[in-house]
């Protein structure tokens, strides 16, 4: 053999019901790469990891370490193997401290007492050398989740892995954190180490990877070095013949100047002086900001710093203590929220499962929610049935949402799939304003195409769009304007001219514009 | 999309097939122990099922006990529905029947016209009454409903018996029981001999009522989708915590309906012990049913089959009636574990 892989997984499949979720996959990682493991929601990046982790078991297919089979049965077993994973969802006790959480499971030197001195100096040192500076007396409810996920990857090293799989790891990160831990994941292979880097987000895998393996629909498409890789070609590996990239809203870039440019006159929505109190701490502070016929928003800042509460509150679900909302010049502040949604506003909340589906209710059932007293569902009083079903159908279809039909249940459904059924429960009739929170996240590349068009052709309606989301990326695309908030507080506006990736981080982490 | 109308028999065949199937699991299981027990299985499920259609009278029993399992079923249902769970049909019925009983009494003057209306209402009312109590805990200060239901079932006994034994005692019987109420009070009978009232048509109507209410109106859907998922109804402008009152209270009146009806229908007096099993039995027909209010009044039926033919089981081979609550249970079982399979 030519190369002498440090990991190979070679033939694996695995099928969940019917679905074959992985289709004699192959993967080899030499020995202190970073491997960027490419692919849309739903290509098997995620299974493969978690099959390599003992999460699952392969159906077939064989895991060879340092060329000798391996059988892994659990998460032990992989950490046995050298094998380390960082989840997208941390498994953390949140009451315990950053030392108990690493350690947690292995057997301190004062056992049995929980003496943690001598671990505390082995934590500093490994965070010392790969520059993830933590705490290890704080407590991990107290810290962002920048810092959990530093917390999570020394919890790796400090089992003295050799592989570290993280999995789409800079989901919650700014900018500034993104180049931390990429340069932190250098310093690894620099050792020795191999990591594994899974992402849906291209620009991120060119940045970092030394090499790149493509997944799609469960299957092996390419394996590449960086050096040898254009951006197009992996985009076209990504999402195969699905997408015309030429043609592309997602890989437009500046294309789209010219489709934002017109903007109404008119006020749509108008937030003054709103401060939302959650008991006696404000979530939302002395937020002010105007929304146009026809523009779109975006509202940038790291998950939980009151972009939710904003929303909630322009929505009627909190308790406003000072300001006003207007929607189109009348005033709107605390109206009851069925009211506002069968005005003119609808929403698409971030936590898809708890704020958005009716998991046991049927997809019809969710398609009508917030518009189920009103034409074409309702008289007022009596659902009418019939025209409920025709209109779910048509929806099913035109928002391509893969289902049984109207009668199934909507917890069935996948991920992608429950988003486009939110989506196109709001966006089934016309209304003034549009709120979305993260309207693409862990969604594949064709879909988050449809959503975009979908948002550009409402605008072209003259509908304003509230743009909340995580991604960057997504809001220097989609935005005319773009507010950066951190602890409920606006720290920047930025017209489109001026988006910039770092400044607006520096306002994410706090900073206020022109402080720095 | 036409498809969808050509699905719907083998959609509905598969629906059914699990039930069918864990009916059928729990009568082997039972079978296995009745036959280690040394007794005639196959004569013992012929006694079971058939008792309710070998004979007039057993039809009507079936019926009879087919009117409060209905009712105590929505008690629980309607709640379920929006995710809330109603443990109290017991105390609830228990309060409709002393509101029917001292309706009864108390307007003994009253022609049937006008008594027979009131007592069903007051009926209904009282045990709406008795569930506000566990809902308004609930909407004020957020208690658990099933704790509180629960406990409130241990109430009303003791007024029952306070109220047969001292406000309105018949010193002529063995067991606390109050006087009868008017005659004027009574449900007029369907058949005489043996006696079916007519609390059996207001049954159904209400079952239909309820299933109207429940799947044709928008009122009735802000249920489901509380029930489906509260925080999400919530966040699209559904009073979720009302509605969580409202299905206590609308469960609470059935259950007191049910009390009214047995007092007005057969017992015409109230008696300590005339709840029955009726909750338990209710609760086991709601879950069965998955709150779907188009098949409750039949499994509803089929439990009260079960429970007659038990009752004959015992008179005829000996067999403890227990032996029924144990094929019920497992049926429950045995369906829940169907649920599971599927995901």
């Amino acid at each position: 053999m030519a190369e002498n892989y440090l990991l190979e997984m070679e033939n694996i499949d695995k099928t969940f019901g019917t679905t074959k979720a992985l289709d004699g996959v192959n993967l080899q990682i030499k020995r202190g790469e970073i491997h960027g493991l490419l692919g849309g929601n739903g290509a098997g990046k995620t299974t493969l990891m978690n099959v390599l982790y003992g999460l699952y078991k392969n159906d077939s297919g064989t895991i060879k370490i340092n060329g000798e089979a391996v059988r892994i049965l659990s998460p032990k077993n992989a950490i046995d193997h050298g094998i380390g994973m960082v989840h997208q969802q941390f498994l953390q006790v949140t009451n315990f401290t950053v030392a108990e959480n690493i350690v947690i499971g292995t057997k301190p030197k004062s056992y049995p007492l929980m003496n943690l001195d001598e671990e505390i100096k082995t934590i500093l040192a490994l965070a010392d050398r790969f520059g993830l500076p933590v705490t290890p007396t704080a407590t991990i409810s107290d810290l962002p989740l920048g810092v959990r996920q530093r917390v999570e990857i020394i919890k790796a090293l400090y089992r003295g892995v050799k592989i570290l799989v993280l999995d789409e790891p800079t989901t919650n990160l700014t900018p500034q954190e993104v180049d931390a831990l990429f340069s932190s994941l250098r310093l690894m292979v620099n050792e020795g180490l191999s990591v594994i880097f899974i992402t849906h987000k291209l620009r991120e895998v060119l940045e970092v990877c030394d090499r790149i393996s493509v997944l799609r629909h469960g299957k092996n498409v390419l394996t590449m070095d960086r050096a040898d890789a254009s951006e197009e070609a992996f985009v076209k590996a990504m999402v195969g013949e699905d997408l015309n990239v030429e043609n592309s809203i997602l890989y437009a870039d500046q294309g789209l100047n010219e489709k934002l440019s017109n903007i109404g006159e008119e006020i749509v929505l108008e937030v003054k002086n709103l401060t939302v109190g959650m008991d006696e701490v404000p979530v939302v502070k002395d937020v002010s900001f105007s929304l146009r016929k026809g523009e779109i928003l975006g509202v940038a800042g790291i998950s939980g710093n009151g972009q939710l509460e904003l929303l909630e509150a322009i929505l009627g679900l909190r308790d406003i203590k000072e300001g006003t909302i207007s929607l189109a010049g009348e005033e709107i502040t605390n109206l009851e929220t069925h009211k506002l949604l069968q005005r003119s506003i609808s929403y698409v909340p971030e936590d898809r499962w708890q704020d958005g589906l009716l998991s046991l209710a049927t997809v019809e059932q969710n398609l009508i929610l917030g518009l189920h007293r009103q034409e074409p569902y309702s008289d007022g009083r009596l659902l009418k049935r019939s025209s409920i079903t025709e209109k779910a159908t048509a929806l099913i279809d035109t928002f391509n949402i893969k289902t049984e039909g109207p009668h199934d249940t909507a917890g069935n459904l996948s991920g992608g799939n429950i988003q486009r059924l939110l989506l196109a429960r709001s966006f089934s009739q016309a209304v003034d304003l549009i709120l979305l929170h993260n309207p693409t996240r862990g969604l594949d590349i064709p879909s988050i195409e449809s959503i975009y068009s979908l948002i550009l052709e409402r605008k072209d309606l003259g509908m304003a769009t509230l743009l909340v989301s995580e991604n960057l990326d997504e809001l220097f695309l989609m935005s005319n304007h773009l507010i950066v908030f951190c602890n409920g507080e606006i720290m920047g506006r930025l017209k489109r001219s001026e988006f910039d990736k770092y400044s607006v981080g520096s306002m994410m982490s706090g900073i206020r514009q022109g402080e720095e | 999309m036409k498809k969808t109308r050509a699905f719907k028999p083998s959609t509905l065949g598969k629906q059914i097939l699990p039930y069918l199937l864990a009916v059928l699991a729990a009568f082997i299981a039972a079978g296995i122990f009745l036959w280690l027990m040394g007794f005639n299985v196959l004569q013992a499920y012929q006694t079971i099922l058939f008792t309710s259609f070998k004979s007039r009278n057993g039809f009507i029993q079936t019926l009879l006990k087919f009117i409060p399992l209905v009712l105590t079923a929505l008690a629980f249902t309607i709640p379920m529905k929006a995710s809330k769970f109603n443990i109290g049909s017991e105390g609830q019925l228990i309060f409709g029947a002393i509101g029917a009983t001292a309706t009864g009494i108390m307007f003994a003057d009253l022609p049937a016209l006008a008594l027979i209306p009131l007592i069903l209402f007051v009926g209904m009312i009282c045990g709406a009454l008795w569930a506000l109590i566990p809902a308004w805990l609930l909407y004020r200060f957020n208690v658990s409903e099933i704790l509180s239901t629960v406990l409130m079932n241990f109430i009303s006994f003791s007024v029952l018996d306070y109220i047969a034994t001292e406000v309105w005692r018949d010193p002529l019987a063995g067991h606390p029981t109050t006087i009868p109420i008017s005659e004027s009070g009574r449900l007029p009978l369907l058949v005489s001999s043996p006696p079916l009232h007519s609390g059996l048509l207001i049954v159904i109507l209400v079952a239909v009522l309820v299933y109207i209410y429940t799947d044709y109106t928008s009122a009735g859907y802000e249920l489901v989708a509380t029930g489906a998922n509260p925080k999400a109804a919530k966040v699209f402008g559904i009073n979720t915590k009302i509605l969580f009152l409202l299905a206590l209270v609308l469960g609470g009146s059935m259950a007191g309906l049910a009390g009214a009806i047995e007092v007005a229908g057969k017992h015409h007096r109230l008696i300590e012990g005339m709840q029955s099993n009726f909750m338990a039995l209710g609760i086991i027909i709601g879950l069965l049913s998955k709150g779907n209010h188009g098949v409750v009044p039949f499994v509803a039926f089929f439990i009260a089959m079960l429970e007659v033919g038990a009752n004959a089981m015992q008179r005829t081979m000996a067999i403890p009636i227990e032996m029924v609550f144990i094929v019920e249970a497992l049926i429950l079982i045995f369906t829940l574990l169907s649920d599971t399979r599927k995901k």
